[in-house]
């Protein structure tokens, strides 16, 4: 998928009204909390991504929520 | 991975008491620190909503023996020769409390009787036992399971709290037509990720153990149930569809030929994705239970067949799949068959029992 898909996936599964782009610091969106991360597991899953809770510590942005899903954006 | 068989075994009767008390997660909100936007969120996404749970003091025990005074409305109690119960919240540490409930419904003093500690796989290891049972020689075992979360889960847990409902439920398993397949999984090496640490032997009662302590998911206290829900999730996400699978092969059937899919409703988030992932609908794999009754733990899955699938249960022939995953980690599944069996509508604790 292309990073603007990737973008609109993100945004369905935050269920988020913020527009996103790579640079978005993570915290400044309400909706990425603990329910979010639940739905990106799932997300990820979906993707076929071995992605698991520790994997989410220490990201900062949205670009780093793009790197989880490595090859699968082109 | 455990896989068994067993022949000429039925399910005969399923019986599930919950607690009187209904708590909307608006009614509660308070104590979580929840303003109007996040009930709204954790409704939308997690379908939160109410739970039932009991007033102070009353113990699992005591739904379980109303639900099976229920059952013994329909049969004859002097059957039993065994009574299972699975269960997280006993009367007391010690003796087993289905001795206790032998003397209680005034079952026979010939009958064996022993407790099982496990939750939310408590079902399938219950009905595991009763069925080796029977397969040993038994005619009739009555196996009593559930929890009384609100003894475990402080009421300030924000992560915990709102999930969870208080159930007993009583199933009688009987020498008969029907067969079962049964595989099973536990893994110790996830045992932290729901754990109630304090208060057993390796971290005795202390006297900080009823101490709050805040944490980011809420506030609890040394003797109380943690969950670390992410881990959980991504748990369930990784196991319950690969054992469905092993089930399939095991028992040599396909989803097709399973009338219903009777799952441990830990939420409704989780039964959305398992059920996305089998592409089973709605109508198959009931998923609304947590919403109304709350995660009730071992007695989810006959909380479940009594709360929304009584009828069907009751009139027809069906093969049906139970499943029951989480604390341990410990998580299995059964394919059974039932045939026209008692299974009235959910029974509220302290209704009269002759009550229609």
């Amino acid at each position: 998928m292309t990073k603007s898909e990737f973008l609109e996936l993100l945004v369905e599964t935050i269920d988020t009204e913020c527009e996103l782009n790579e640079e978005l610091l993570l915290d400044e969106i309400e909706e990425y909390d603990s329910i979010a991360i639940l739905s990106l597991m799932s997300m990820y899953d979906d993707l076929d991504l071995k992605v698991g809770p520790t994997d989410f510590k220490d990201l900062k942005t949205v670009a780093d929520l793009m790197h989880l899903a490595g090859s699968k954006i082109e | 991975m455990a896989k068994l068989h067993f022949e000429n075994i039925a399910i005969k009767a399923v019986v599930t008491t919950v607690g009187d008390k209904k708590i909307t997660i608006e009614e509660e909100a308070h104590n979580f620190g929840y303003d109007d936007k996040m009930i709204k969120r954790l409704k939308k996404r997690m379908g939160f909503n109410s739970r039932y749970v009991v007033n102070g003091g009353v113990c699992t025990s005591d739904l379980c023996c109303q639900s099976a005074e229920k059952i013994f409305e329909k049969f004859d109690k002097s059957e039993v020769e065994a009574l299972i119960f699975v269960t997280q919240t006993p009367d007391y540490k010690a003796p087993s409390t289905a001795i206790i409930m032998q003397d209680r419904l005034a079952l026979s003093k010939d009958i064996v009787a022993y407790d099982i500690n496990l939750g939310c796989s408590g079902l399938i290891n219950g009905l595991l036992h009763s069925y080796s049972l029977i397969n040993s020689g038994l005619e009739t075992v009555l196996l009593c399971v559930g929890d009384v979360a609100s003894n475990f889960s402080y009421y300030k847990d924000k992560n915990l709290t709102p999930l969870m409902g208080d159930a007993g439920s009583a199933i009688l398993i009987k020498k008969g037509i029907g067969l079962g397949d049964f595989v099973l999984h536990s893994d110790g090496s996830g045992y932290k990720h729901l754990i109630i640490p304090e208060g057993g032997c390796r971290n005795p009662f202390n006297k900080d153990s009823l101490k709050e302590n805040n944490f980011e998911d809420g506030v609890r206290r040394g003797v109380d149930l943690y969950m670390n829900g992410s881990e959980i999730f991504n748990f369930t996400l990784k196991v319950v569809p690969k054992m469905f699978e092993e089930l399939f092969n095991f028992a040599n059937v396909s989803k097709e030929d399973i009338d219903y899919f009777v799952l441990h409703q830990a939420n409704k988030y989780i039964l959305q994705n398992i059920a996305k992932k089998l592409e089973l609908s709605g109508e198959k794999l009931p998923m609304d239970t947590m919403t109304i009754y709350g995660n009730q733990n071992s007695a989810s899955v006959p909380g479940t067949i009594n709360g929304f699938l009584s009828d069907e249960f009751s009139s027809k022939k069906l093969k049906v799949l139970f499943a029951g995953f989480g604390i341990g980690l410990s998580w299995g599944a059964c394919l059974v068959d039932v045939d026209n069996i008692f299974a009235p509508k959910i029974q509220y604790y302290g209704e009269k029992n002759d009550k229609k």
